[in-house]
Order: C-alpha cells, then sequence, then structure tokens
C-alpha cells in the first residue's frame, strides 16, 4: 500500500483529527488515483475501526472521533472526484421509529455509511410511519435504516415494513434494523432484510443490500 | 433472623447470614401501566407528587411481591433540578430532558438550595411516606444519579462523548467534579429522609465506553461519593460490563446491579463475595414479552448462580406484564 494512504488509514484509526486535512491535501496533489484513497485509506480505516468497537477494544467516544476524522478527509477527497468515482454508492435513508427519541446509535451508523459512500438522509428521531413512507417514496432510496432503543417502540419497526408491503414499496427497498433491544431473530419475525448488531454491521449490510 | 422483607434484603445486601429465601428487590423502577391502575397513582404525577410516588412504590411490594420498595422512577429529577427543560411524559412513555443546558461545558453552578428543588424535594418526601408506612418491614431504596448520567443530562450524551475521545480530560473531569456534590448531597439527604440503601446510577455503560474510561476519568470519583455517603450504595451500570466489574468491587458500593447481558454464573465468579451482586432478568425478552414461565426460569437460574437479590435488570418497560413480575417474587419464594 502507499505509504500516505496508509499513513491516512492510521490516523483515522487512531482519531488524529488534527493531521488528517493536510495529510489528504499532499496525497491529492501527488496525482494519485482518488478512488484508492478512499477505499484503501479511509473506508478501509473505518473498516479496521468496526472491527476493533465489535472486538471490546475501542468504544463509542474513540469511533466517534475516527468517524469525525475521516469526514474531515471526505471533505477534502468529494470536490475533487469526477465521473462515476464521484457518484454515491447509494442512497440510505436512517431513522428513529415513533415514540423514541435516542439518536447516537443512529448517527454513529450514519457517520460509517457516508464514510463508505452512500448518501445519507437522516430523517431524526420519533419518525411515524407515514413520514417514512412517504420519504421512501419520495427519494425512492435502495436501503432504509430503522433504528430503536425502546423495548416499546421496537413495534413501530414491524409497522413501518407492514406499510411499505401494504402500499406495494416492499420491494423496492432493503430494510435493515438495529439497536439495543432489537436481534437477529426479531428482524426476522418482523420481516427486515437484516439486523446490524452495531455500526460496523450495519455498513457492511447496506453495502451487501447494492452489491458491494 | 426473622424472614422480614427487611432483613433479608440488608442481610443479602451486606453478604451476610441467608435467610429462608433470596430477597425479590428493585434498584431500579418495576413501575407499570397494570401497578398505576391498582393504586390510581399514575405517571407523570407519579414523577411530581409524593403521595402518588410513594403508592406507586407501595404496590411493588403489595401487589408485585418485592421485598423493596423504590419511588424514584425518572433518571431526571436532579436534571430537572439542574435547569433542564422537561418533558414528563405520560403513562407509557417515561420522562426526557428537552435540553441540555450545558452543551459548551460552561461551569455547571449547582443552586445551594438545590434539595428544595420540586423535583427532588418529592422524592425525599415519598421516601419519608415509605418510612412512615413500611419502615423497618420493607426495604426502602432510593436513587441518585451519578456524575457520569448528569453529565449526558447537561451536556448532551453525544456531545459529552465525543469529548471523552477527543481526549478532552479537563472539560470532563471538571465537569465530573461540579456535578458529584449534587450526587452526595441528594444521596444523604435519602437517606436522611428514610433510604435504607441508595443505588448510584451511573451510565458509564457496557459497549458504550470502555473499561478504561471508568477507570481513568469515574472510578476515582465512585471511591469519593461512597466514602462521604452515610449509608449502603448499590451502584447501577447498563449494558454488558463483565470487563469492568472487578472495578466496580473496588468502588466503596455494596453491590452491583447488573443486566442480563452478563452470564449471572460468570459475574458471580468474578466478583466473588467483594459486593453483593442484584439482578439480572432480561426485561426486552423476558419479562416484557415473555411468560410468568420463562421469567420464573431466568429467575431460578439466577438463584442458583448465586446471585445475592433477584429482580429485573433496569427499569421496567411500562406496559411489563404485572403476572411476570409477581413471577419473580414465585421465584424467590421457592427459596435456595
Amino acid at each position: 500500500m502507499h505509504e500516505s494512504v496508509q499513513k491516512i488509514k492510521e490516523s483515522i484509526i487512531e482519531g488524529r483529527h488534527k493531521e488528517i486535512e493536510s495529510l489528504v491535501r499532499e496525497i491529492c496533489k501527488t496525482g494519485i488515483d482518488l478512488d484508492t484513497v478512499i477505499q484503501e485509506g479511509l473506508i478501509a480505516a473505518m473498516d479496521v475501526v468496526g472491527q476493533k468497537f465489535g472486538a471490546g477494544e475501542l468504544f463509542v467516544p474513540e469511533m466517534m472521533v475516527s468517524a469525525m476524522t475521516m469526514k474531515l478527509g471526505l471533505n477534502i477527497v468529494k470536490p475533487l472526484l469526477t465521473g462515476k468515482a464521484g457518484a454515491p454508492k447509494g442512497t440510505v435513508l436512517m431513522g428513529t421509529v415513533k415514540g423514541d427519541l435516542h439518536d447516537i446509535g443512529k448517527n454513529i451508523v450514519i457517520m460509517m455509511l457516508e464514510g463508505a459512500g452512500f448518501q445519507v438522509i437522516d430523517l431524526g428521531v420519533d419518525i411515524d410511519v407515514e413520514k417514512v413512507v412517504a420519504k421512501v417514496i419520495e427519494i425512492r432510496p435502495q436501503v432504509l435504516g430503522l433504528s430503536a432503543l425502546l423495548t416499546t417502540t421496537m413495534p413501530e419497526m414491524k409497522r413501518v415494513i407492514e406499510e411499505l408491503g401494504a402500499r406495494g414499496l416492499r420491494d423496492r427497498v432493503k430494510v435493515m434494523v438495529g439497536g439495543a433491544p432489537v436481534d437477529a431473530a426479531f428482524a426476522e419475525k418482523i420481516g427486515a432484510d437484516g439486523y446490524g448488531k452495531d455500526a460496523a454491521q450495519a455498513m457492511a449490510l447496506a453495502r451487501s443490500f447494492v452489491g458491494l | 433472623m426473622k424472614a422480614t422483607s427487611y432483613n433479608l434484603f440488608m442481610s443479602a445486601l451486606y453478604g451476610g447470614r441467608k435467610g429462608i429465601r433470596p430477597p425479590a428487590g428493585n434498584p431500579t423502577s418495576i413501575a407499570c401501566v397494570e401497578l398505576m391502575k391498582a393504586c390510581g397513582a399514575f405517571f407523570p404525577e407519579a414523577h411530581l407528587n409524593a403521595r402518588a410516588m410513594a403508592d406507586l412504590a407501595l404496590v411493588g411490594h403489595e401487589l408485585a411481591g418485592f421485598d423493596t420498595v423504590m419511588p424514584e422512577y425518572s433518571v431526571h429529577q436532579e436534571s430537572a433540578a439542574l435547569g433542564c427543560e422537561m418533558d414528563w411524559g405520560n403513562e407509557t412513555r417515561m420522562p426526557d430532558a428537552k435540553t441540555a443546558p450545558h452543551m459548551d461545558f460552561s461551569d455547571v453552578i449547582v443552586p445551594e438550595s438545590i434539595l428544595e428543588k420540586p423535583s427532588l424535594r418529592v422524592v425525599l418526601d415519598a421516601l419519608s411516606i415509605l418510612r412512615r408506612e413500611v419502615g423497618g418491614q420493607v426495604a426502602i431504596i432510593g436513587k441518585v444519579m451519578g456524575p457520569w448520567t448528569l453529565a449526558y443530562h447537561m451536556a448532551g450524551t453525544q456531545n459529552f462523548l465525543l469529548q471523552l475521545g477527543l481526549g478532552e480530560k479537563d472539560k470532563i473531569n471538571r465537569m465530573l467534579r461540579q456535578l458529584m456534590p449534587v450526587t452526595i448531597a441528594f444521596a444523604n439527604a435519602q437517606f436522611r429522609a428514610g433510604a435504607d440503601a441508595v443505588v448510584l446510577a451511573d451510565h458509564a455503560t457496557g459497549n458504550l465506553v470502555g473499561p478504561y474510561h471508568y477507570r481513568d476519568y469515574l472510578l476515582p470519583i465512585h471511591q469519593e461519593i461512597t466514602a462521604r455517603v452515610g449509608g449502603p450504595m448499590i451502584l447501577h451500570v447498563c449494558g454488558n460490563c463483565l470487563d469492568r466489574l472487578e472495578l466496580f468491587a473496588e468502588s466503596g458500593v455494596d453491590a452491583y446491579h447488573f443486566e442480563w447481558q452478563v452470564d449471572a454464573k460468570a459475574a458471580v465468579e468474578k466478583i466473588g463475595d467483594r459486593i453483593s451482586l442484584i439482578g439480572n432478568l432480561n426485561n426486552p425478552k423476558t419479562l416484557f414479552q415473555g411468560t410468568p414461565e420463562d421469567v420464573y426460569k431466568q429467575a431460578r437460574y439466577s438463584i442458583e448462580a448465586g446471585v445475592d437479590i433477584i429482580g429485573p435488570e433496569c427499569a421496567v418497560p411500562l406496559t411489563t406484564p404485572l403476572a411476570n413480575l409477581r413471577a419473580i417474587s414465585a421465584a424467590v419464594l421457592d427459596g435456595y
């Protein structure tokens, strides 16, 4: 791997947010393939961060700083991208379901998805079924991510999926669910396409949904 | 030892003599809609009115069969007193703070009269009511938020965690130190008002932050809190905290209230008799969605693993069936 790309990767893994912009600016001047910078530097770094999080080697504070660092780097590369390389990998609609005001997990997933090259539309928290469905119709995302932290709001996920089915929209969008009380069995029971245990899994799911 | 609720709970809290059965205890809320209907004390009134608060706590003993009464159901009594705008919720929705007044990590000035702020006074009054009505028979549990949880409320959880990740040690420590006196003052006031034990809820939650965060930032503060608070304290930290149980044992608390994510046998093995363990029935799957038989089975697993006091892992979902709460007391009635 190009030494500077490796430096960028390490900088993100270690959350050295103060140095990332100059590192990325420097490497962009060398005429390197920018997709390499993104794939092998920025995205590969977040993959490592996700793995370390899954293994309990680092936690949400460090993950947030890595994601922030990655985004600072991405903001420098993005305007330089042209043609296909600049196009988003897909569109993901994200929201916390009705009755639930928790958004940290959702926000971390969004950071990871943006880092992975997705365009993400954040609907926010306490989002009712009607609004989700209206946005699916309007934006036509490839992936819909639903989050819930409360046991009592989990059933809202099922309601969203049922409503998508009733409107004939279910085949148009892959639905992934996550949040503390949610698990794979619940996801399957309500007819979701996948469950992400953490942000890294959510990112991997979204990638698989768009064939990456 | 007489097998009263009070005796069984207090002895188990200190790791003392075993009575004829383990106690059922609730360091966090077991308030549910069925209990509210049974006593006529509903949310949000039961967060704001001492009589309603106490009545709802009492039915946890009288109808659900717990050996403890715990009258504080929200995590926002202190943050309301410290200036957060509150949405006190309703009978199926827990309270939430609408604002975080110190997002900029500006100094938190604790009012001298903070114990007289309505959201704290009401808890103290409810504890005094319980002391008058069931003191010495049923163990009365109070609850305070630790500085870590209060810092989430003051600075916003995501913002606080980001500053932690950015290594802003001075900012973090200053805020924790400014909030610590609230925890100490409220805990001591709760003992004076009638609590037999006080829960120290401080959400350095497993999966959210690491054991090294707890060790570096919070352990010295918890040691200072437990040294300056007069009575026994029960630490409550959510999430899978198996990786920091031994640190909790060094904090000076008498017990740790833990979640189902930590296997009861593993917890007992790791902690030995250094502190008592309370828990750890699964809320979302077993208590909320399971049957009384499922609850009974899990409770028996925890008893057989050696957990000292049996109860839900955290505040139960508000629509938890009362029959499932009763299954916990049925499990403890069958003894060791």
